[in-house]
């Protein structure tokens, strides 16, 4: 049950930011690859990190979680926001010599 | 000596971090980074050498044995790419040092061409697929920043759009890893190279291979997904955009020869067919877009679509010689493509504007016969024209076409390969043959000239002795085509 929540969840997330993704507004399509992101950092923590019934690195019995997907995810939540902030600071850069948010209308380079 | 494989990336980041420090000395800065990418570079020489005398270099970062912890592989096709990359890289550096653009007086400038250096090395040498991850971000954010802080306006356009793409393409590539991880539990490639050969089947796999193609084909400029390379080219400062378009390209075709040599061997006939398509429709593509384009660096941006469609072409014919041929082919096209993007911008700092289309720039090579005869020893190499080392790839080209019997698309090739001449005398003809416009004024000066003389005359000499080339290609195809050899080596056994 949980496996099939968290599996709708991907794919809302996946088709939410892909929407985004097309729109004209450069904020929007920026919001759109966040959400992305984050939705593919969902599925590497979903690749194993739940299913084990006893916490890794304890000496308990039992069936341990894999604790790789955790550092992979922190790693690539990490990287994504640095990403995401770079982005950010090109877009007010553009926002300020453009002064539109417009994709069609930031086209200096369109031949 | 299993941390020579170190060398060359740590090095550049050492530098880089180091070279900050001394953001309000620009001279001492410079110097600085031009000396640890001058050691970086004197360390991927011994580490090919020893590559190449004792085999691969393998080194597990922590002590943490081989599925477990990120090893780091210096093997000859790693050692190979690293070596070609840091040549090119040194002489970009060159360049920056005696070019004219206001851009690199900035005080991250060297120290992020030094991050450059260090990421496209790590993911050469990488053998665990997150890592790989990690070192195009790094990659990809060096870059941009080297792009945003171009003297046009349109520097940060250019920057957005391609820093867009590359970080979709690193989410493809996450999904890829991630569905790499839930079929096998490993992101070591040797690992994973001999669990996916002994059982294809898990669903997931076919996502993977796709999702890693689209990955490399982003990062290649592969023709539906080129379309932010042209731009790039526009707008960067000169110093960037020959490295970007040189010897960043070329990760995306090391990645296309491990995935048909190592990790995906049960899929590699599937994958190796549709690089050959994909190679023929880059080649006829980039060629007919480069004879349509009225700007010379995006005249040889459209040119790169063209040059890396042979090399895909080559390795999707998957035999010994094409592996080899597409090695020869990959280094030609750094050196040369890095030369003409150099004397390109050279030849846009002489104009009263500074812009590189062919508008601009018509007679304005009357009073630049020595840049006039780099540019048409660089032509010549990036036509395939005998004396130089381009010959000497096309030939081993069609050689390992006629050895594989692709006749339609050799055929193909032959006709495709006359574009370039084509574009590149175009090219030569409009500024140096045409007569300038009246009232047009040159400016004294311009760039310096040393870093491409420099590739040129490397061009030269491996076009007159290419024996140590072609050696060095038969044993990096030799090696690929070995695969057991590298999953020993990497695992230990």
């Amino acid at each position: 049950m949980l496996d099939l929540l968290k599996a709708i969840a991907v794919g809302a997330m996946f088709a939410i930011g892909l929407f985004q993704l097309l729109r004209r507004n450069v904020i929007r399509s920026a919001i759109g690859l966040l959400v992305i992101t984050n939705a593919v950092n969902l599925f590497l923590l979903m690749t194993g990190a739940y299913r084990g019934k006893v916490i890794p690195y304890v000496n308990a019995v039992g069936q341990r979680s894999d604790a790789l997907p955790q550092a992979l995810v922190l790693t690539a939540i990490v990287i994504g926001m640095a990403g995401f902030v770079l982005v950010l600071a090109l877009l007010y850069v553009l926002a300020m010599r453009y002064r539109t948010a417009d994709a069609d209308a930031i086209a200096d380079l369109k031949h | 000596m299993a941390s020579l494989v170190l060398l060359p990336i740590l090095v550049p980041l050492a530098g880089a971090t180091l070279g900050l420090l001394f953001w309000r000395w620009r001279g001492w800065q410079a110097a600085w980074s031009a000396g640890a990418l001058a050691v970086s570079l004197l360390s991927s020489i011994l580490l090919l050498a020893e590559a190449w005398r004792r085999g691969p270099v393998v080194f597990q970062l922590g002590g943490w044995p081989a599925p477990f912890g990120i090893s780091l592989v210096g093997d000859l096709p790693a050692a190979t790419f690293v070596l070609m990359a840091q040549v090119v890289l040194m002489a970009g550096l060159l360049y920056a040092l005696g070019c004219r653009d206001r851009c690199v007086t900035f005080p991250v400038f060297y120290p992020l061409f030094l991050f450059l250096t260090a990421a496209l090395t790590g993911s050469f040498l990488t053998g665990d697929v997150f890592n790989l991850f990690v070192f195009a971000e790094l990659l990809v954010a060096s870059a941009t920043v080297l792009t945003a802080l171009a003297d046009e306006r349109s520097g940060v356009e250019a920057a957005y759009k391609y820093f867009y793409i590359s970080l979709l393409a690193s989410i493809v590539w996450l999904s890829a890893v991630g569905s790499l991880y839930a079929s096998y539990g490993t992101l070591n490639m040797a690992d994973l190279a001999q669990r996916l050969a002994a059982d294809p089947s898990p669903p997931l796999v076919p996502a993977a291979v796709v999702l890693m193609l689209v990955f490399f084909m982003i990062k290649a400029a592969v023709v539906p997904f080129h379309f932010w390379q042209p731009d790039f080219h526009a707008a960067a400062p000169t110093a960037v955009s020959a490295m970007l378009s040189s010897v960043v390209v070329k990760m995306g075709v090391y990645g296309f020869m491990r995935m048909t040599t190592l990790l995906f061997r049960p899929q590699a006939a599937m994958l190796q067919d549709w690089l050959v398509v994909f190679g023929l429709v880059g080649i006829v593509f980039g060629g007919l877009t480069a004879l349509g384009t009225h700007h010379l660096k995006r005249m040889l941006a459209y040119s790169t679509l063209a040059q890396i469609g042979f090399i895909l072409v080559a390795i999707g014919w998957g035999t010994p010689s094409a592996l080899a041929a597409a090695v020869i082919l990959t280094v030609n096209h750094s050196l040369v493509k890095a030369a003409l993007l150099m004397l390109a911008g050279a030849i846009a700092s002489r104009a009263e504007v500074k812009s590189a289309a062919f508008a601009n720039l018509i007679g304005l090579g009357k009073g630049a016969p020595f840049l006039g005869a780099l540019f048409l020893l660089g032509g010549m190499a990036l036509a395939g024209i005998p004396p130089m080392n381009g010959f000497v790839g096309k030939l081993a080209l069609f050689r390992s076409g006629i050895l594989a019997a692709a006749y339609p698309s050799l055929a193909f090739l032959g006709v495709a390969s006359i574009l370039t001449l084509v574009y590149v005398t175009r090219a030569f003809q409009m500024i140096w043959w045409e007569p300038a416009p009246s009232g047009a004024k040159v400016k004294p000066g311009g760039d310096r000239l040393l870093a491409p003389t420099i590739l040129i005359v490397l061009c030269v000499l491996l076009g007159l002795w290419p024996e140590p080339l072609l050696a060095l290609a038969n044993a990096v195809s030799a090696w690929l085509l070995a695969p057991n050899a590298y999953i020993a080596a990497v695992m230990g056994f």
